[in-house]
């Protein structure tokens, strides 16, 4: 019989908060298993360029933690992994299945991306946002860690020739899923946020009409490891230079099911506007907004810099965005300090997308439930006393799980859930 | 030695519509490849001799510029389109 390998910590979900929660708890010497289901560890942060309202550069600040986070002597990660059929047994006492899908590529793999070159299959880079392509063989981003490659099977051509030009046979098309099941004490849920799909609101013609992009995908062309080679419009390439941002897209909206703020779309706008304004010094920015909310420290000035600096505020809600000819896209809005239906030409149109709840957590529990919120967030049963605590003792929420959040928020979060997940396995807070 | 790409051949057979991506992006690599042999040009420009949709053509040649084939030359009179050349690579 296989004995089931046994941790004091269950950390699940790789991003910020994850990582904070087992950096923390390793450091106190428990022993911490990570489970990531994406490819890399560094969740959505390790994707940005800049944070606000500093403006230090993301992975600068990100990758650090990651690579203390990979090489700490009390932490195992698994990426590309997931678990289920969480079972409490007792207090300190939990099991779970650990589910590691295949990469199809062994550790061996020294990301030399030799295999990607060959590789024929195009699709698309879902981490560039799908604006440009990328191989069925692949490294998922040039700071992924770890950083080995992948195939994704469901697109892979099978023609072997991945296999036949590694140079360290790190390719193996043999690998299976793998179950095993491990114990564990405590539980942290850091599994994180989704970001509202903007085809839910079609008006806005995200999909249909190409210069009509998300924030996510602006912010993708703002790193150095941008898409294309510089700001640029996925239609046509042309280098945009009268930008328009639609804040609020798919939060405080009760029509797409998402009445509250995100809380960071005001901010992480200004900030991208910013940094156009660096990027393409001829071109007008516009952001239509509904209010801006720039509550946290340094924000009011960071959104004055950004008037300071040219970038036009219209207090406006957008409700149609059509397409001409030529690209351009025409915004029709109301104008809410003067009571009117305006229309604005732009070139290139940034839908400030908003958080939505990532629900994963609901599904990987096997005789219990972890009570979720009015919106769907995992529900803090004593906030002021106990603020990672949920309704299961021994498990405890950290990061945007809780709700929207920014980063620095997301690890004082992630600070409270290790020391109360701490305090539990002491016999104390439960 | 047998290798291992065997083992998954015998288990799974290649999606249709993994051929026909492969199919389409090898139609539009060579004739963006084909188009820049006669010198720089901007989107637009390369947009004009085909019959494919212009926001197609920029999605493959920004992946043959990420891979390498390709690379980018200076912007136009206008400050609008960057140009694109074939990539020496040697």
């Amino acid at each position: 019989m296989v004995e089931s390998k046994e941790y004091d910590v269950l950390v699940i979900g790789g991003g910020i908060a994850g990582e904070e929660a087992a950096l923390n708890l390793a450091n106190i010497g428990y022993k911490v298993i990570l489970v990531e289901k994406d490819l890399s560890i560094g969740g959505k942060m390790i994707h940005l360029s800049k944070v606000f309202p500093t403006l230090d550069c993301g992975a600068c600040i990100t990758t650090p933690k990651v690579s203390e986070t990979a090489r700490h002597p009390n932490i195992e990660i698994f990426t590309f992994s997931e678990v289920q059929d969480i079972e409490k047994h007792a207090e300190n006492d939990f099991s779970a299945t650990l589910i590691e899908n295949p990469r199809y590529v062994t550790d061996d793999c020294t990301g030399c991306q030799i295999c990607e070159e060959k590789c024929p299959v195009v699709v698309e880079d879902q981490y560039q946002w799908n604006l440009v392509g990328r191989k069925a063989v692949y490294v998922p981003f040039s700071i992924a860690n770890p950083r080995i490659a992948v195939i994704d099977i469901e697109n892979c051509s099978l023609c072997g020739l991945c296999e036949k030009v590694c140079p360290a046979n790190a390719i193996d098309f043999s690998q299976v899923e793998k179950k095993s099941t491990i114990k564990i004490r405590s539980i942290i849920i850091a599994t994180g946020f989704e970001l509202f799909d903007p085809l839910l609101i079609p008006r806005y013609g995200y999909g249909k009409f190409k210069n009509v992009v998300t924030s996510m995908q602006m912010e993708r062309q703002l790193v150095p490891t941008r898409p294309f080679n510089n700001v640029l419009r996925p239609m046509d390439g042309k280098m945009p230079d009268n930008i328009a941002y639609v804040l609020c897209a798919g939060s405080r909206d009760e029509t797409v099911g998402n009445p509250i703020c995100s809380q960071v779309c005001c901010m992480y706008s200004v900030k991208q506007a910013q940094l156009l304004m660096g990027a393409l010094p001829m071109a007008d920015v516009t952001i239509y907004y509904i209010n801006i909310r720039a509550f946290g420290k340094g924000f009011c000035e960071f959104f004055q810099q950004a008037k300071g600096m040219g970038i036009e505020f219209i207090k406006g809600k957008a409700g149609l965005i059509k397409e001409k000819e030529n690209g351009n896209l025409i915004i029709l809005y109301e104008d809410i300090q003067q009571g009117n239906v305006k229309e604005a030409e732009h070139d290139l149109v940034v839908l400030s997308v908003g958080m939505l709840p990532n629900t994963d957590f609901t599904e990987i529990f096997k005789n219990s439930r972890v009570e979720q919120d009015l919106y769907n967030y995992v529900n803090k049963v004593d906030e002021l006393c106990c603020p990672a605590k949920t309704n299961i003792d021994g498990v405890f929420v950290a990061g945007t799980s809780t709700g929207p959040l920014d980063i620095p928020d997301s690890i004082l979060s992630a600070g409270a859930a290790s020391a109360e997940a701490a305090g539990y396995l002491n016999g104390g807070v439960k | 030695m047998k290798k291992t790409i065997d083992i998954m051949k015998e288990k799974r057979k290649v999606p249709q519509g993994v051929k026909d991506k492969i199919k389409a992006f090898n139609k539009l690599k060579k004739k963006i490849l084909d188009s820049l042999k006669e010198g720089e040009k901007t989107i637009p420009e390369i947009a004009k001799e085909m019959d494919d949709d212009i926001d197609a053509i920029t999605y493959n040649l920004m992946t043959l510029l990420k891979y390498g084939f390709l690379e980018a030359g200076d912007i136009d009179d206008n400050d609008e389109y960057y140009y694109y050349r074939l990539k020496n690579k040697e």
